[in-house]
Parts: C-alpha cells; sequence; structure tokens
C-alpha cells in the first residue's frame, strides 16, 4: 500500500476538550462548527450553508420506526422526522452513503431501505441521487446492492481509488487529524444523506453515523487512522476514534438514516456474526445523539463507545439520551 | 555446431523457464488453500459459483475493508475465498483463512466463535451459529456463512465444511496457554485466547488500557459469574511491570476484580467473585501452571 507520504500528516494530541454542553448550545455550536468548517475549505457547503441544523419536528430530535416491513418503517421515520422534503429542495443534487462492506447478513444497509430513501428523495424533488463509494463495482454486486441503488433510480458513482480523485481538506478543530481527503465528487451534491447500517467493529467496537463517514475518505488516508504502533498501544485504538471525530467536524450530513433492523454485534464489520433483529430504523441529525441511541440497541452505552463519547465532548452532538427527543412510532 | 554456442543452451533453457518456475512457486502458499477446496462433485448437490478470490499479506484491506486489523493481530497469512451453489439456488461462501500457526488459527476461531454457538465434531473444533460455521485446523481457520437459515442450507454447511475438513491433512494443539484455566465450573466454549489489544478489548472492551506489554492472554468465563484471565508477560520483570500498573485501577464498569502474579503470568479475576474466591481460583491455576 503507497501512502501519500508529504500530504497527510499526523498529529495528536491528547488534550481532548472535556466541556460539557447541553442540547441548545450545542446545536448552536454544531451550526458554527458547519460554518467554519466551510469556510476552511473555501466551499459554501450546502450542507453546512449557515442555516444550523435542521430540528425536524418540534421535541424530535430522533425519530424510530419500528416494523417487520423495512421500506415502510424507512418511509415512516422519516416522514415522523418532518418529512424528505424538509432536506430535500426541488432540483437537488443528493448524495447518499449506505454501507456495502461486506454480504454477509446484517453487515451492510438493506437494500429495501436505501430504496425507500432515493425513492422519497425523487418525490421531494431531487434532481439526481447519488450512491457514492470508492468500493469496487464486485463488492456493490456481491451485496446486491447495486440492483437496489439503480432500481429505486439512483446513480451508482464509482470513485476510483486514486488520489487525483480527492481533494484534501483542513480539519478545522482537529485533534489528532490534520487533513481529510474527500471524495470530489461528493462536493457535486447539495445534500449529503449518511445511511450506514449499526453493527459491531473489531476496531473501536461499534459502527454508525460517526464512522460510517469513512466511507467519503480516501482509503490511504483511513489507513493513517490506524497508528503503526496500533498492536501493541492501547492509545492508538482512542487515535483511530479522534481521528473519525475529526472527519466528522469536515463532513456534516443533512440527515441520517440508519439502518438497525438486523444486524451483527460479533465480528464485526464484516461478519458472520450474532444477529440482532430490533427491526427499527433511526432518523436524525445529531449523529453522537444516534449512535448513542443505536448503542443501546445491543445492550452498550453512549459512553462505551469513545467515539460517541469524543465526539460529545468536542461539540458534534449529545450524548446524553435524557436530553434527546426520542420519538418511537410502529411502522 | 559452434561449440562455444553449445554449452549455452542449458543455460538459455534454464533462464526461459524461470518465470514458470517463479509461478509455480508462489503459486504453492495458494496451492494449500485450493487443495481444500472441495470440487464439483464431491459435494452432493453443491457445485463451485464464481471465480476463487486470494488475498495475502496487507491485500487483506482490500477483501475486509476496516476490520482486518484483527486479522493481522492474530497472524494473518492468506485467504481463499470460493462459493458454492446448491440444485436448489442456496448459497454457501467459504473463506479459508492460513494464520501463522495452529495457536494464531485457535485464537481467530476464538474470537469469531462465543458459548453461545453449538459444538461440532470437525476439525480441531468447530461450532455452528444460525446460519454461519467456523473450525480451526492446523493453521486454518475456516468460515462458511449461508445467506438464509433453511436447513437446507445448514446441511450445505456441515456437509461442504466436512468434506474441507478431511482435505486438510495438518492438524494442531491449542496453545499451552489454554490448558491453565482451571476446569471445573468452565463455561462450555467461553474461552477467548489473545496476542494483542485489539482481540482483549473485542474480549472485554471496558478494560484493556492497563494490561498494555502481555504476549499471550486467555479468558475463560464460570459459572459463578466471573471470567478468569491469564496473561503471560516475556519475562516475570515484564509481568511484575503489569501488576504494578494494575495497582490502583478501576474496572470502567465499577466491578470488583482482584488480580496477582505466578512467574511471568498476571492473574486477574472479574465479576461477580469475593476475596477467598479469588484466592482459591489463583491457588488453582497456579498449580496448573506449576504442573
Amino acid at each position: 500500500m503507497i501512502f501519500p507520504k508529504g500530504k497527510v500528516r499526523i498529529h495528536y494530541r491528547r488534550d481532548f476538550m472535556d466541556k460539557k454542553i447541553g442540547r441548545r448550545e450545542f446545536f448552536k455550536q454544531g451550526a458554527k462548527i458547519g460554518f467554519s468548517a466551510a469556510i476552511g475549505y473555501g466551499v459554501t457547503s450546502p450542507f453546512v450553508k449557515g442555516k444550523g441544523l435542521p430540528l425536524g419536528e418540534e421535541n424530535v430530535d430522533i425519530a424510530v420506526a419500528k416494523g417487520s416491513d423495512y421500506y415502510a418503517s424507512t418511509i415512516k421515520a422519516v416522514e415522523c422526522f418532518g418529512g424528505m422534503k424538509k432536506f430535500v429542495p426541488k432540483g437537488s443534487r443528493v448524495a447518499i452513503l449506505p454501507n456495502s462492506q461486506s454480504r454477509h447478513p446484517g453487515s451492510f444497509t438493506k437494500p429495501e431501505v436505501i430504496q425507500a430513501v432515493v425513492e422519497m428523495c425523487k418525490k421531494a424533488g431531487a434532481k439526481e441521487v447519488n450512491c457514492l463509494t470508492w468500493l469496487t463495482p464486485e463488492n456493490w454486486e456481491a451485496s446486491g446492492l447495486d440492483v437496489a441503488v439503480k432500481e429505486g433510480g439512483a446513480n451508482l458513482k464509482f470513485v476510483e481509488a486514486e488520489e487525483t480523485n480527492f481533494k484534501t481538506v483542513p480539519v478545522q478543530g482537529w485533534k489528532a487529524h490534520k487533513e481529510v481527503m474527500i471524495m470530489k465528487e461528493f462536493y457535486n451534491n447539495d445534500v449529503f444523506i449518511d445511511m450506514p447500517i449499526t453493527k459491531d467493529h473489531a476496531g473501536n467496537k461499534f459502527t454508525g453515523t460517526l464512522k460510517n463517514l469513512m466511507g467519503l475518505n480516501y482509503r490511504p488516508n483511513n489507513r493513517l487512522f490506524h497508528r503503526d504502533d496500533w498492536k501493541t498501544n492501547p492509545e492508538s485504538i482512542e487515535f483511530l476514534d479522534q481521528c473519525i471525530v475529526d472527519l466528522n467536524k469536515v463532513v456534516k450530513p443533512t440527515l441520517c438514516v440508519v439502518d438497525a433492523t438486523e444486524f451483527i454485534t460479533t465480528n464485526g464489520p464484516f461478519g458472520p456474526g450474532t444477529l440482532t433483529k430490533p427491526q427499527k430504523i433511526v432518523v436524525g441529525v445529531d449523529r453522537v445523539a444516534i449512535d448513542a441511541y443505536c448503542t443501546t440497541l445491543w445492550g452498550l452505552t453512549g459512553g462505551d463507545i469513545y467515539a460517541i463519547k469524543l465526539g460529545f465532548e468536542q461539540g458534534l452532538g449529545e450524548i446524553d439520551l435524557k436530553k434527546v427527543g426520542i420519538k418511537e412510532i410502529k411502522a | 555446431m559452434n561449440k562455444r554456442v553449445v554449452w549455452l543452451y542449458p543455460l538459455v533453457l534454464v533462464f526461459l523457464s524461470l518465470p514458470f518456475l517463479f509461478m509455480h512457486v508462489t503459486a504453492l502458499p495458494q496451492k494449500m488453500l485450493t487443495d481444500a477446496l472441495p470440487e464439483d462433485g464431491e459435494v452432493k448437490d453443491w457445485v463451485k459459483h464464481r471465480a476463487m478470490q486470494h488475498y495475502e499479506g496487507d491485500d487483506l484491506y482490500e477483501y475486509i475493508n476496516g476490520g482486518a486489523e484483527i486479522y493481522h493481530e492474530y497472524g494473518f497469512v492468506q485467504v481463499a475465498v470460493q462459493d458454492y451453489i446448491s440444485d436448489a439456488g442456496k448459497s454457501v461462501s467459504v473463506e479459508i483463512f492460513q494464520m501463522a500457526s495452529p495457536s494464531s488459527a485457535y485464537g481467530i476461531y476464538t474470537f469469531k466463535t462465543d458459548s453461545k454457538g453449538k459444538r461440532i465434531r470437525l476439525g480441531t473444533e468447530a461450532q455452528l451459529a444460525d446460519y454461519y460455521m467456523n473450525f480451526w485446523k492446523g493453521p486454518m481457520l475456516v468460515t462458511l456463512t449461508g445467506f438464509d437459515e433453511t436447513e437446507e442450507t445448514c446441511q450445505g454447511l456441515l456437509d461442504i465444511a466436512n468434506k474441507i475438513s478431511a482435505n486438510m491433512k495438518r492438524g494442531g494443539d491449542r496453545p499451552s496457554l489454554a490448558y491453565l484455566l482451571p476446569e471445573e465450573d468452565l463455561v462450555d466454549q467461553s474461552l477467548k485466547y489473545f496476542t494483542g489489544i485489539l482481540g482483549l478489548r473485542n474480549s472485554h472492551p471496558f478494560f484493556y488500557l492497563d494490561i498494555a506489554g502481555f504476549e499471550q492472554g486467555i479468558k475463560g468465563d464460570y459459572t459463578g459469574g466471573f471470567g478468569l484471565f491469564i496473561f503471560r508477560f516475556g519475562d516475570d520483570s515484564e509481568c511484575q511491570k503489569g501488576f504494578d500498573r494494575m495497582e490502583g485501577q478501576k474496572d470502567r464498569k465499577g466491578r470488583r476484580f482482584f488480580f496477582a502474579t505466578h512467574q511471568e503470568y498476571l492473574l486477574l479475576v472479574l465479576g461477580e467473585i469475593d476475596h477467598q474466591q479469588a484466592q482459591n481460583i489463583f491457588d488453582s491455576t497456579r498449580k496448573k501452571i506449576r504442573s
């Protein structure tokens, strides 16, 4: 593997912020971070453009729909959060980022969930919906998601894993990773929907909205999230988590739609592993709150996962679910 | 014929055959895996589907994007991936991982299995879960995945796995550390063997920062509601350093734990256990180490 030496530098500091913030303050800070990130890399990104974060319906920070029909649950959950029109303006280009990491059951975003999101975007008036990936076509074919994306009416855009296809973006307020490399194609879109499946991960125990963004980052740059001494130095796992948080300071999803229907709780992220079936679709914009909620679906808490804890401490969202408005409905 | 030229012929032949020789030598390790894969007709109703994939060393990141680290921690060498399809259209994926040693294969096997799976007689150890199974034999770990939980798919998993196991000639034993856990009240299939912090952290996610520096570790769960960890360090002094680091530490979940040393071993019990019980289990373990 060739690393882009000279392009990417890693710095590591242990002076993590230790300030806890309330919900109201979080949204203010979130908007500020988004704005500063936007001016930081010189793109007037519509994902963060001075609007702050969409808040969904009154008192609904996270909408959860439960049911065995995952297509219907996805639609219900998004409607409960205010409907897709609230997030997808007419004529906009929408980037979606499902997880297609493996074909093992419970390791990839379900096709029904993807189809529902793509169709809702189209119905809301999206000019185009682009599913972005640097994985190979074989990868998408194996999981069967290539068909789901195309049948839903979206474009499956394969970004060749070459450095020239990625844009180096400085991280404002970085703690571990000074620059990330986001696929250029991403910036041709107006709206971004983060669509992970929540599941186990052997590296940092949990995958959700925060970690899924590594799917936009240049793979060799992702590899730098793992320090050389990760086999012997426990701090290197914290480093990985901090890198994930740093990446999330650059990219802020317009909406997150999480597949928590059937997922692996062991042997992640690739599987096969023990399947749990909460049959839930989780929708919101606060990545920390959503991930914290998803940990509870398999007996953990947000505080157990270092990336979630760091995300909270650095102003990405709210970890205390008592302070989060969660609306659960049956689909 | 020019005599000066004739003597060059063997050299030219050797030179020309070098690429073929090289191809053969590089294909040999891969052959170890492909030889184990059942050919069409060897397993009733199941045939190969799609081309085999092969990854070695750092190429594993291409196959297991974002999850290859744990395999490397245990000592990954290469993997062959082959799909099979049945007459009824069911499919099974076979992954044969060659690890650095039988201990490595055992380690990744314990990582990928848990006490809830059904133990079956296959390879050195095997376990069947709802839709997949794992077994290890010699330096190989084999993972078979069905894509549903039907009887036909599960039977296919077993039939293919049996054939693969029969095709593998090399055996191997568990690492000696695995035999140091006292057997009394030990939960079947609860053992986790680790050689680094990723394995340890996945075995016990809330207690990992304090035990850096160990070379190998094993953990077993006991019916009384506690777990016993045994860590082996490079030597007694390294172990003592590990012991010193433990003093004053707290479990992140607030659970009680006790620890002790014996030669290069650090022993630790965590969970529902009192001081006397901990002392007893440490004594049993020390006896096992001495023997």
